[in-house]
């Protein structure tokens, strides 16, 4: 088993110290009772990163995004997101903390009875929008996600991706500066997941720190622009890419490409990311 | 500050316990009224209670019976000594001719009896009464005690026993209307807490994506308290309602029984209300500190 020496860390390295980071975990450990979930994880994200997190189950994705979310904090090391220390994080600021961050899930955690727009527009009436701006921003986001036209529908009228395009309108509504997308494609087909894999690398190229959690290899080699593996609660490697092909289709790559045939031509690197 | 929009999101949510389970709500707010009830009867004859002791105490007096061999001027010194005692309030002086009249009066028919004696046998005695804070058995005894020293005084009557008795089970009863006040204040935030629990799990959901999207503690406990606030006013109100009919359907057997002012029907409705809050605390607290978004 590789040791924490053995990671290769090309990414924002030096957490506690660096200023452009989003979010940084300096020497991390998470322990649940007698279990422990994370030991010595130390990374860092900077502003406007797309950010693979990978590993098989159980090896401590969830307890990565519970951490950033400050729905759990750390037992040893810091976590830092937006500029505030979860050690001196008063639990009263936590809803500030999270207006700033989006939240996909695999299971879209959608409100059933209630429509679309509903959805969505409740994220924004929570955080106290005026019902003006809600209906403006609702409408904004429905469009990008291409479901105004069914705005007024309930989730269980739609598909799976299409429920999964309004979670991420209702996760955008509120302008955040962390997306935090937990296993977002788990329970969709190829040809969907690859609708909401561009549709979130629209998000980001909008200027939106995403950190994608997955635990599909295809996906991570086909779009993993920065991979950080996790494996046993420890981070195993943190690899930076110099491009990733965002023509690759990930239908192509599952169902039809060849084992060690040529991969499509690569596209220039996105635009760098910008800093904190 | 909330907005518009927000205030009409917490008071429609508010009120959805309401419409999405209105057996379980049905059955809260009448187990309630009835715990709610008992506790506004035994408050109500404790109040009564308490009336009918006031009015004994204000019976409390001293009845000074004299010796017949000391003079009718020592006699009447006594008037100014009986009326310096702090906290007497009138002293009236009954000669030994007036008690016998009273004393035929009251023996009616058998009065001839007193004609067999060849004396008048009845002494001369002043019969004092208290000013209102001197109206308790503990002041009047000392008094007595005070009184029974003096040479001119043969006896005194103190109408204390009954008094002490209904002073006894006053106490005793409003010890035990403080025993079941105080379970009935714990079933009944034990009632609305389950009931309020009910709803929160099948918010569940909600207050997830809420929790999610940053929406504060305050703002996710709000409609869950006003539900439980809404549950105590029908339930206390109801109570109420139950309670003054039944005063009047027993109104003549229960004599002049005093019923609640308006001001204390307010108060006990208010307490109602609290207890409401107070369930519904309970129920959030446990459950927003143990749940996990993520």
């Amino acid at each position: 088993m590789a040791s924490q020496n053995q990671v290769r860390s090309t990414g924002s390295g030096g957490a506690q110290s660096d200023p452009r980071a989003i979010i940084s975990f300096h020497h991390v450990d998470l322990q649940y009772d007698d279990q422990k979930a994370l030991a010595d994880v130390t990374f860092a994200v900077a502003n406007g990163e797309f950010v693979c997190l990978t590993g098989p189950s159980g090896a401590g994705k969830s307890s990565i995004l519970r951490l950033i979310a400050m729905d759990a904090f750390p037992t040893k090391g810091q976590v830092i997101v937006r500029g505030m220390p979860a050690s001196r994080m008063n639990r009263g600021r936590i809803p500030l903390l999270r207006r700033e961050i989006g939240f996909v899930f695999q299971d879209f955690r959608l409100l059933e009875d209630r429509s679309v727009e509903d959805n969505v527009a409740f994220a924004q009436l929570v955080v106290g929008q005026p019902h003006r701006l809600i209906v403006q921003n609702v409408t904004r986001v429905l469009t990008q996600v291409g479901l105004y036209d069914k705005r007024h529908r309930l989730p269980r009228q739609l598909s799976g991706g299409e429920q999964q395009r309004v979670a991420i309108a209702r996760a955008m509504v509120n302008s955040p500066k962390i997306l935090l997308a937990d296993e977002p494609t788990g329970n969709l087909d190829p040809a969907t997941a690859q609708e909401i894999i561009d549709l979130l690398f629209r998000v980001n190229d909008a200027g939106t720190c995403v950190f994608f959690s997955t635990h599909d290899h295809e996906i991570v080699k086909t779009f993993g622009q920065r991979v950080l593996v996790i494996e046993g609660g420890r981070l195993r490697s943190d690899e930076r890419r110099r491009a990733v092909d965002r023509r690759a289709s990930l239908v192509d790559h599952m169902y039809r490409a060849p084992e060690g045939a040529a991969a499509p031509a690569a596209r220039p690197a996105r635009r760098e990311p910008a800093h904190a | 500050m909330l907005n518009q929009s927000q205030l009409r999101y917490l008071a429609a949510e508010s009120l959805a316990g309401f419409r999405r389970r209105k057996l379980t709500t049905g059955v809260t707010i009448l187990i309630m009224a009835s715990a709610l009830l008992v506790l506004a009867a035994l408050t109500l004859v404790t109040l009564n209670l308490g009336t009918v002791l006031e009015s004994a105490r204000g019976g409390l007096d001293l009845r000074v019976y004299l010796r017949d061999d000391v003079p009718a001027e020592e006699l009447a010194a006594l008037h100014p000594r009986l009326l310096a005692i702090p906290g007497v309030d009138q002293v009236t002086w009954i000669d030994s001719e007036a008690a016998l009249v009273e004393f035929r009066r009251q023996l009616g028919d058998d009065a001839p009896l007193l004609e067999l004696l060849d004396r008048n046998p009845l002494p001369s005695s002043y019969h004092v009464t208290f000013t209102a804070g001197a109206r308790d058995p503990e002041s009047v005894r000392a008094i007595r005690d005070e009184v029974a020293q003096w040479t001119e005084v043969s006896e005194i009557l103190f109408n204390q026993d009954w008094v002490n008795a209904l002073e006894r089970w006053t106490y005793r009863f409003q010890m035990a209307s403080l025993v079941v006040g105080l379970l009935v204040f714990i079933a009944a935030i034990f009632v609305i807490s389950n009931t309020v629990k009910l709803t929160i799990a099948s918010s569940a959901r909600v207050i997830q994506v809420q929790k999610l999207v940053g929406a504060t503690n305050a703002f996710i406990r709000t409609p869950f308290l006003c539900e439980g606030m809404i549950h105590g006013l029908l339930a206390g109100i109801l109570a109420m309602t139950l309670l003054m009919a039944c005063g009047r359907l027993l109104g003549a057997s229960l004599g002049g029984m005093v019923f609640f002012s308006a001001a204390q029907t307010a108060g006990f409705v208010a307490f109602c209300v609290l207890l409401g809050l107070l369930g519904s605390w309970a129920a959030m607290r446990k459950y927003l500190a143990l749940r996990s978004d993520i």
